[in-house]
């Protein structure tokens, strides 16, 4: 017992390889090897096609194709705006539907967590036909009690140039809202009860108690919960396509970057199957999510993901 | 006051959430007629006429769609959860060179999109042989980042005089990962549940890399949304439901152990 350190097993690599092993093969298989694949993808030329002729290499030309590609810049734009638009209003509700939740009688909390979790387990293609047939027309929903009580013209949704994007936002806000908004309540249960009879004791307003208890308790989970947003509404892929059927939309306005990539690789019609070029947009992409990504964990001191 | 407000807030949102949902529900019993007049809530009848035609295989053979989806979903969540948990085990309670690599490694895994990757895995299971099979789409998302972090911090709060023991009696790690871990077993269940969910949802990779033949979920219910103008509407709301049914059984049987095991991750 003394030749090792308290609660540490043997300190070296061989020992703990059973356990390491499968995650890293795994991952080098199925993660490390296809990214180095997409990388020399991305540098091969687009026209060649057959298997059988040789391909050539082109160096960093389709990165630059890409950040010529007026098309690519304008889906990047979009999701920009989707994934900001989508992190601002799902953060914000979410945790102030948790500070709400945790204010309710124990027997109530349960409830409320689990309905507003039920978006979150359905598929993102059924948000997109919901969305479609219950929302969505003169008739729909959004129409009928919101727009026309008000006294307003009947929007045509996803006909709008100016409302498909916050269309696409909604589904997302209505998809991930309840899983947010239960990581922040058991993050709220998490904070020491002695800090809330200190604020009773001190009188502390409601919103005192949201700013000086709440909001620092997790703090860290709204981070956690803004990179997963950020990561998730970049790949989002599922709810825009069944939308828009694959499309971008009137005039490209709700093109998002997925999408795109999966036009230029496998177009309808005859379009040339560009998986160099999409490759290279992936790389681009996903590397800048991933650089943004790190560098907002990084950022913030403490908390959930630690390693 | 504030209380009353909180409530109202909660509540409000929990109608304009869930309403669509029972709206689902509601119309897969409807006629086209019905449906395209979503004020209305209630059917003439409840007719189940569109999950008939949904499992009577005119369509797609939906009953194969949805055991291939529970067993891909399932079989990849299972598999995560082992491979994760023991790399987390290692993480947590190991002192080896290389272990800032290896969080650095999950790390990247949960950072990089992974739809991001679907393009380079398609060429890559090309070239291996293995577009069209079942097993590729199902191992290639079984080393989860997010499931190695959340088992590395579940692991550092099982305490220290466990493994102390488990050396006292010759064990090897791999022998005191399997003897502590029906320890963690509500972690387990919590992360297998929320990664069967985010694989049940997975669409892009499948659609990529399976045959028209061979359809998850995701790809029937595009389908079938492709071909609503042919077919009822019905059966499509019919498929969601369906789609929702084992994860509304899933996460309400479990939801007690998840938001327990979720309140002490959060805090370790």
């Amino acid at each position: 017992m003394s030749e090792v350190k308290a609660g540490r097993f043997w300190g070296n690599f061989p020992a703990l390889l059973p356990l390491l092993a499968p995650f890293l093969v795994f991952w080098a298989f199925f993660w490390l090897i296809p990214l180095i694949g997409g990388v020399e993808l991305a540098m091969e030329e687009s026209l060649s096609l057959s298997a059988t002729e040789p391909k050539a290499s082109t160096g960093y030309n389709n990165f630059l194709r890409v950040l010529e590609d007026a098309k690519f810049l304008h889906s990047l734009e979009n999701t920009a705006w989707f994934v900001g638009c989508t992190l601002l209003v799902t953060l914000t509700l979410g945790f102030f539907l948790a500070a709400s939740i945790f204010r309710m009688k124990r027997r109530y909390q349960s409830v409320f967590l689990f309905l507003l979790l039920i978006p979150s387990l359905a598929m993102p293609g059924t948000l997109a036909s919901l969305f479609y047939l219950f929302f969505h027309g003169k008739s729909g929903a959004l129409n009928q009690f919101l727009v026309i009580p008000l006294g307003l013209e009947p929007v045509n949704w996803m006909m709008n140039p100016a409302w498909i994007l916050p269309c696409l936002v909604a589904q997302a806000v209505w998809r991930w809202t309840g899983l947010l908004t239960l990581l922040f309540y058991c993050g709220m249960r998490a904070i020491p009860r002695w800090q809330f009879e200190v604020a009773r004791i001190e009188g502390a307003s409601p919103w005192a108690i949201v700013r000086g208890i709440l909001y620092p308790g997790v703090r860290h989970l709204l981070v956690f919960g803004g990179v997963f947003l950020l990561i998730d509404g970049v790949a989002s892929f599922s709810g825009a396509y069944n939308l828009l059927g694959g499309s971008g939309g009137v005039m490209d306005v709700g093109l998002l970057f997925v999408t795109y990539v999966y036009q230029v690789a496998f177009p309808g019609g005859g379009g040339r199957f560009d998986l160099p070029l999409a490759s290279a947009m992936c790389i681009l992409v996903a590397s800048g999510a991933a650089i943004c990504g790190f560098f907002i964990l990084r950022l913030r001191k403490g908390g959930a993901l630690r390693g | 006051m504030s209380y009353l407000i909180s409530r109202i807030f909660v509540g409000w949102v929990a109608l304009i959430t869930l309403y669509p949902f029972l709206w689902m529900v509601l119309s897969s019993f409807k006629t086209n007629r019905e449906i395209y007049q979503p004020g209305h809530l209630l059917p003439q009848s409840f007719d189940p006429f569109a999950y008939r035609l949904l499992f009577s295989a005119e369509l797609i053979d939906f009953y194969e769609v949805l055991v291939r989806s529970i067993l891909l979903a399932g079989g990849q969540a299972v598999f995560a959860c082992l491979v994760t948990s023991a790399t987390g085990f290692a993480l947590a309670k190991g002192n080896f060179r290389g272990k800032s690599v290896v969080f650095l490694i999950a790390l990247l895994v949960i950072l990089y999109p992974r739809q991001a990757m679907s393009l380079s895995l398609f060429e890559w299971m090309a070239q291996m042989g293995i577009t069209g099979s079942l097993s590729g789409v199902l191992f290639s998302g079984v080393a989860s980042g997010l499931g190695v972090v959340f088992f590395a911090q579940v692991f550092r709060k099982v305490p220290d005089e466990l493994i102390d023991l488990a050396k006292v009696e010759g064990q090897s790690p791999f022998g005191a990962y399997l003897t502590l871990l029906p320890l963690v077993m509500p972690a387990l269940i919590t992360y297998g549940v929320l990664h069967f969910l985010l694989a049940w949802q997975d669409h892009l990779l499948p659609l990529l890399v399976l045959s028209s033949d061979q359809l998850t979920l995701p790809l029937a219910l595009a389908k079938l949304a492709d071909s609503s103008h042919r077919i009822p509407e019905a059966v499509g709301m019919a498929a969601g439901v369906m789609a929702m049914l084992p994860l509304l059984l899933l996460f309400g049987y479990f939801f007690r152990r998840i938001r327990t095991a979720l309140s002490e991750w959060v805090v370790s």
